[in-house]
């Protein structure tokens, strides 16, 4: 009975470790497609701050999710709850998710009232 | 409700984690550490309970350890309610947190049920206890899966 008890305890464990491999989310760029995207739209809402910097915009009726880098990143990029306002346009540049019907993308670099926000430096499409 | 939320992210407290790139991962990390400390003291205790390590002593090594258990449990509470209150409202809308709400409050009742099962039977109850630590293992790993899902849904 207690070696069974203990043996299902594993067996669920290892089944909701299965179950969770396919998730990851703002983490990383495995979850985004190689070539680059670009969003315009409206912002819709601002969030500089832990865990995860992101913004949603609103383009031509379409709600997105444009994830960022990590806040302190973002903020150091000089793109802070500041400069930019709800609805204001803005241009996202990145990638988008893997997941086509997914509106989403994280972006490397932002454009909002006329100044360039390089997040990610190292991965903006080259000049 | 939703006022209710949103009220406890303009707590000072809350505006202040939300901003600062060294307390955040710093209460973050001691959550981390309370739940480790908690899954470990629980899966040793309810192991013991189910008849592991039998050279030890049961209720030293239980009492111990249930105590241990507390005190990572409301560290956990303490940290994790500080994380909340940085997107609460946005917590508060999430299946999976709700869901690990409802594991915690689960495995709260589940402790109560132990309790009171060793307190009517004095100590050594195999049979149900047994049932009971097994749950216990199984509903504390759930809440351990639900809470790191929040970070990814």
């Amino acid at each position: 009975m207690q070696f069974k008890a203990m043996r299902s305890v594993a067996l669920t464990a290892a089944m909701m470790l299965a179950a969770g491999t396919p998730a990851y989310a703002h983490h990383g760029w495995s979850w985004t497609q190689d070539g680059f995207f670009e969003l315009r739209g409206k912002i819709t809402a601002i969030y500089i701050g832990n865990p995860h910097a992101t913004l949603d915009v609103d383009a031509e009726g379409e709600a997105w999710r444009v994830e960022m880098a990590p806040p302190s990143r973002t903020i150091a990029a000089g793109f802070t709850e500041e400069v930019a306002k709800v609805g204001d346009e803005v241009t996202a540049i990145g990638n988008r998710s893997l997941e086509a019907s997914e509106k989403r993308m994280k972006a490397v670099r932002l454009i909002v009232n006329g100044k360039t926000y390089d997040v990610y430096p190292d991965r903006v499409p080259p000049a | 409700m939703t006022e209710f939320f949103a009220g406890i992210e303009q707590l000072a407290l809350a505006r202040w984690l939300k901003g600062s790139f060294i307390a955040y991962p710093i209460v973050n990390a001691l959550h981390i550490m309370s739940i480790g400390a908690l899954l470990t003291s629980v899966m040793l205790m309810d192991l013991r309970i189910c008849g592991a390590f039998r050279s030890l002593p049961q209720a030293a090594f239980v009492a111990l350890l249930r105590h241990i258990a507390l005190v990572a449990f409301a560290g956990a509470l303490v940290t994790g309610s500080l994380l909340f209150s940085v997107k609460a409202s946005t917590y508060a809308a999430m299946p999976v947190f709700l869901a690990k709400m409802a594991l915690i409050l689960l495995a709260g009742m589940n402790f109560l049920a132990f309790t009171r099962l060793r307190r009517a039977t004095g100590g050594d109850a195999p049979a149900r206890g047994t049932t009971l630590a097994v749950l216990s293992m199984l509903l504390w790993t759930s809440v351990l899966f639900a809470g790191r899902f929040i970070g990814f849904l």
